[in-house]
């Protein structure tokens, strides 16, 4: 317990001096689906439902396959999301969003399913020109502690507007802890939404594929 | 050529805005930056029964909506609604631009 109260307060405290990725909250009654490949490294899928503006429920699974040893694990877990504030301005939106949960693990340096506990935290800053955006996200267990934090930045080409096609060039940086990838793993990216399809792909610094897709309905 | 189309249709805009009877509310909304998160405004909405149609304006900020002949939604109802799509109103306004008009304004960049 107090591992978790200690992650999701390190988790907060970093997303308070820094910048996010796609929302884990839609709106009240809507739901998420989200599926990311990160490069080999990382996929995960979510699925949440929002019974408020603030707060969403839901599951996902991650895994996590290490590109400097033969480490794996294997996470699914139940998580609670919660905006913890939002900021809309004249020309511009903000967001912090926090989230914590447990689950189950699996990996090949362990025996067995070990519980595995989640917490993180998302601050994003947009308008309709730029883009910025800071997640952290942290599972750990007794067996293991990994933490993934994904920095976005963005520039839009054009104002997009509702009903319409919007298109987004993106940078990324990625850092993993737990021996999880060594450095800082950077990728370019095209983001491209319209109505409650959002897709982006690009391409990381070792060539290799990141991708993500989300569905809001 | 296309000079005298230009000032009709904003005579229209004007003339339309000011008459007294709404059939349509506007309202300007904070935060309206991204069409993929504003999707919420629409479905919450659609959900009154007093409502025929919606456009969400990124570019002048505006969501607007069509009212059903004589009924209509109270302002804590739609500020209510808003807030549960994520968003905060600034103002509402009532009007008899029917929303068609409105939408081929938004369209022409008038106000």
């Amino acid at each position: 317990m107090l591992r978790w109260s200690i992650g999701l307060a390190g988790a907060c405290a970093l997303a308070g001096y820094v910048n996010v990725v796609a929302k884990p909250i839609a709106f009240a009654g809507g739901y998420t689906v989200m599926a990311e490949y990160g490069a080999g490294t990382m996929t995960e899928e979510q699925f949440f439902y929002a019974p408020r503006y603030d707060l969403s429920f839901g599951g996902g699974h991650v895994e996590l396959d290490s590109d400097e040893t033969a480490k794996t694990r294997r996470i699914s877990y139940a998580r609670l999301n919660y905006l913890l504030h939002r900021w809309n301005l004249d020309d511009a939106q903000g967001s912090l969003f926090v989230w914590g949960g447990l689950g189950s693990a699996t990996g090949n340096t362990f025996k067995g399913s070990v519980l595995a506990e989640s917490a993180g935290a998302q601050a994003d800053y947009e308008t309709r020109r730029i883009y910025a955006s800071f997640k952290t996200d942290w599972q750990g267990s007794s067996a293991f502690s990994h933490r993934i934090d994904t920095l976005q930045l963005g520039l839009a080409p054009y104002r997009h507007d509702y009903g319409g096609l919007a298109t987004w060039f993106l940078i990324q940086a990625r850092q993993y802890t737990g021996a999880i990838h060594r450095g800082t793993e950077s990728a370019v990216l095209l983001r491209l939404f319209k109505g409650g399809v959002w897709v982006e792909a690009g391409v990381t610094n070792g060539g290799k594929l990141q991708a993500m897709a989300m569905l809001n309905f | 050529m296309d000079f005298l189309p230009r000032i009709l249709i904003a005579l229209l805009c004007v003339a339309a805005s000011t008459s007294a009877t709404a059939t349509t509310i506007e309202m300007n909304v904070n935060g309206l930056v991204c069409a993929f998160c504003a999707q919420g405004i629409e479905k919450q909405l659609r959900k009154f029964p007093a409502t025929a149609d919606v456009i969400v304006s990124l570019e002048k900020k505006l969501v607007a909506v069509a009212l059903r002949d004589d009924q209509d939604i109270p302002d804590t109802d739609l500020r209510r609604a808003l807030t549960n799509a994520g968003y905060t109103v600034k103002a509402i306004e009532r009007t008899q631009t029917p929303l068609a008009e409105l939408r081929e304004c938004l369209r022409q960049g008038k106000p």
